[in-house]
């Protein structure tokens, strides 16, 4: 800058005084740490209320739990991010498995009575969920449907689609290659937490570095400025259906496998949880901003809380109702820190 | 009352939007049963004026009489206090779309209502029939007005308007979308009304209309009155520009790049824009050239451009360019806040969003290029920011600018569409951009602008394409003057 009283303005990049610590607050915000502390916090309480919580055997089980919803809630972000919704994902969550598990077991168990290898179970559930995913996103690009009201419908239709194709009943055992993934260990870990860490990594990655999460944020924050810059807006809306769909069919596999059963409830509520823990890890319902690293918050903060209260001996009619109390809570915290940070006005 | 007193008196109205200076102290006078014709070009303040006239858009300062309601303005919205006294027609239409045609020609009309408020839907139709005929409609009352086109929709607005049977109206650029002969209906009707002592405030770009319908004339220039009341049996069409035009302030002027042996850059065959049926369009651009297409609202300049530069498909005909990939071309649409950037993320963001694939890798992740190559396009765009990461939504209206036309030179493209290229940019900004096209004329590309501005493309354009209901109608080459300029514009010349 020069003193000399004109007011010659240079191009380029200069820093405006901004102190560090706002930037930091900034960034902080921005790339979705502000429920990490909160977690901390829960994590030291607990640690204090009960003394179980610490150990190790119950953090495996926090992350195991909280694994299904976590593939669910990064799916979800993928069209919360590009400014839809799909409430169908939770009918996916049950229904996928459930085709796989009845096409695999044996009629006297309640299946189809096909019995094909037991390989082609998860290729079934995850072609299925693919299928739905493309479904919804030709609803939505090629009919023009808005997405709250034709995903309601497919989830009721998933539904209803449960309950015929199994005739009512849950499939027991529906063979090692369905349930691997939910019920095995490697390394002393659950391969349902080592799917959910590099899933979150992988879509994380995409996210930050590459130019599909660079166009899903695009058209999530103006789909018509991205469109006059040349980004193909409908391929990519399209898209991110089919990926939340085969997140959602994947958590479904995996709930099955620790259930070592395809039950017809399976996933019933985990749209609204998934939601929640989007939304508490800053992802913006008006689409265009959220990262994987605020929604694994979002997500372990829903498991540790559900854990600490059943550790608290909390009557379980109360669980549920706290934890929607909760859910509020932290919303209100991810928003107000989104609105200090930035300027710009989140619609969360 | 007395038929000398005048029936509108705007005295020192002063209007500011950000740093622009809209309005300077403007008086102006109505007298009734007059037809006043407000003139200027582009940026003058006539739309200005008459948005402060009917309080659309409040005046800051001065004082406002309408027969016998007086308003003080100091920017607060007085609008409801002379809805009785005053219509306005603006430039674009403002119809329901979703309700039909009888319930948009009355839907602020007291006369159909019973005295419990509840509107008479048999009465409504009936009278909107009559009304129809009356003006030689043939719509159908109980269309929706969405479906009328875009003739029939400015009419509806204008018979709204006249309809309510208030004193004074005005119309500004009423003829924009209208045929001939529903020029014809409109005039019958203004003078019909005229004759019974209604007050008409008349805005329009085409002066044969002002000397068919006017009685007085007022011209404003930069916000500032030139002429008052004259009647317009004192002027002519050489007046009229010249008092419009001015002086001529410092401004940097065009440069003539145009390399008349180069490879054509884009070059459009016999094709057809929606919603202009039989417009059978041809046109070249050149390298180094700037060519500049003008003509009034709604004449299809921008549906053009668009075709152009492939952001919309032709209905028929051919378009080649040196290219074979239509995104090639740099594209700056006309309006930034709703097209141009995406407000919550970064400058960044923003520039590489134009070129995604030139800046990944094989597998599409983004490459270490990008950092370079923004930087260079936000320094040849002349962005001013603390920062790459800062949301564009924060950065100032020249900047958010720079940044879309930084966006659109992304992937180095032979030919730039810019529409509105220097829209609500204060005018360092203004000048800047200016520089920017010009130099990208000197590296041998080629720009196409659309603009609504005449000193804009006076200082930009070495061929100026007048295009008139979807069609070529006129050109200027080389080294024209600004009155040519504008009396081609005029649509006198």
């Amino acid at each position: 800058m020069t003193i000399d009283g004109t007011t010659t303005q240079k191009s380029g990049i200069q820093s405006d005084g901004q102190s560090k610590l706002a930037k930091f607050g900034s960034a902080f915000v921005a790339q979705g740490f502000t429920m990490y502390p909160v977690l901390l916090l829960l994590v030291i309480v607990g640690a204090i209320v009960a003394p179980r919580f610490l150990s190790t055997t119950n953090l495996i089980n926090i992350l195991d739990q909280v694994s299904v919803l976590g593939l669910t809630t990064i799916g979800l972000t993928f069209v919360v991010l590009i400014g839809r919704l799909d409430l169908s994902l939770e009918g996916i969550v049950g229904f996928a498995p459930m085709l796989a598990a009845i096409m695999l077991v044996p009629a006297a168990a309640g299946g189809l009575g096909i019995q094909l290898p037991g390989w082609t179970g998860l290729v079934i559930a995850l072609g299925t969920a693919g299928l739905i995913g493309w479904f919804n996103g030709f609803m939505v690009v090629k009919v023009g449907l808005n997405p709250f009201i034709s995903t309601l419908g497919l989830l009721v239709l998933l539904r209803g689609g449960i309950l015929i194709i199994s005739k009512g009943r849950s499939i027991y055992s529906p063979g090692e290659a369905l349930t691997y993934l939910g019920s095995a260990s490697l390394f002393g870990l659950p391969v349902s937490v080592l799917l959910f860490v590099l899933v979150a990594v992988v879509v994380g990655v995409v996210f930050h570095f590459h130019s599909y999460g660079r166009a899903l944020y695009a058209v999530g924050g103006n789909e018509e400025a991205a469109r006059a810059a040349g980004i193909n807006v409908d391929r990519i809306i399209w898209s991110a259906f089919i990926y939340a769909a085969l997140l959602s069919g994947l958590a479904g596999v995996l709930m099955t496998g620790r259930l070592d059963s395809a039950v017809t409830t399976q996933g019933q509520g985990i749209i609204f949880s998934a939601f929640a823990a989007a939304v508490i890890g800053g992802v913006s319902l008006g689409g265009g901003r959220g990262t994987v690293i605020g929604v694994v918050s979002g997500v372990l903060l829903i498991g540790v809380i559900n854990n600490l209260l059943t550790l608290a001996d909390v009557p379980s009619f109360y669980v549920q109702a706290s934890t929607g109390a909760v859910i509020i809570v932290a919303a209100v915290l991810t928003t107000l820190a989104s609105r200090r940070s930035g300027s710009v006005k989140t619609r969360t | 009352m007395d038929s000398k007193r005048p029936i509108v008196e705007m005295r020192n109205i002063a209007k500011t939007f950000g740093s622009t200076r809209a309005l300077r102290g403007v008086d102006f006078t109505v007298m009734p049963g007059e037809v006043h014709a407000l003139l200027g070009r582009n940026g003058a303040g006539k739309s200005t004026l008459v948005s402060a006239l009917s309080g659309f858009t409040p005046a800051d300062t001065g004082t406002i009489r309408i027969a016998d309601t007086t308003i003080e303005a100091n920017g607060q919205n007085y609008a409801a206090a002379i809805r009785g006294v005053m219509a306005h027609v603006q430039q674009t239409p403002r119809l329901f779309d979703l309700l039909t045609v009888a319930e948009n020609l009355f839907v602020e009309n007291a006369s159909v209502r019973n005295k419990f408020g509840f509107v008479s839907h048999k009465a409504m139709l009936t009278r909107a029939a009559q009304l129809l005929t009356e003006w030689n409609l043939d719509i159908n009352p109980s269309a929706l007005a969405g479906e009328l086109g875009a003739g029939s929709r400015q009419l509806l607005e204008i018979m709204k308007a006249l309809s309510r049977g208030v004193p004074v109206m005005i119309l500004d650029e009423p003829t924009a979308a209208l045929s001939n002969a529903e020029k014809r209906i409109l005039f019958e009707h203004v003078k019909t009304l005229k004759a019974r002592g209604v007050s008409f405030v008349y805005i329009s770009h085409h002066l044969d209309e002002v000397f068919e319908v006017a009685d007085t004339v007022t011209i404003l220039r930069d916000g500032q009155v030139v002429k008052a009341r004259e009647p317009v049996s004192n002027l002519d069409v050489e007046t009229i520009a010249n008092l419009m035009m001015g002086e001529k302030t410092s401004r940097s002027s065009r440069e003539d790049h145009t390399n008349h042996q180069g490879q054509i850059l884009l070059e459009a065959n016999e094709i057809e824009i929606k919603g202009f049926p039989d417009s059978k369009v041809n046109i070249q651009v050149l390298p180094g050239e700037i060519v500049a297409l003008a003509g009034p609202v709604g004449s299809g300049k921008e549906e053009l451009a668009l075709v152009l530069a492939g952001q919309t498909a032709a209905i028929s005909g051919k378009i080649t360019s040196t290219r074979a990939n239509f995104p090639d071309m740099g594209f700056v649409p006309n309006d930034r806040h709703i097209s141009g950037y995406v407000g919550i993320l970064g400058i960044r963001e923003n520039v590489s969003i134009g070129g995604l694939d030139r800046l990944s890798n094989t597998f599409g992740f983004i490459s270490q290029r990008e950092d370079s190559h923004v930087r260079r396009l936000v320094e040849q765009t002349n962005v001013i920011a603390s920062s790459l990461d800062k949301p564009v939504s924060q950065l100032s209206g020249g900047n958010q600018q720079k940044v879309v036309f930084a966006r659109s030179l992304c992937r180095d493209p032979d030919v730039i569409v810019a529409l509105s290229p220097t829209r609500g940019v204060d005018v360092g900004a203004k000048e800047q951009l200016y520089a920017l096209l010009r130099n990208l004329a000197r590296e041998g590309r080629g720009v196409v602008v659309v603009s609504d501005e005449e000193d804009e493309i006076e200082q930009l354009a070495n061929r100026v394409v007048i295009v008139f209901e979807g069609k070529i109608v006129d050109q200027l080459v080389g080294n024209y003057k600004m009155k040519d300029l504008i009396l081609h514009m005029e649509g006198v010349a």
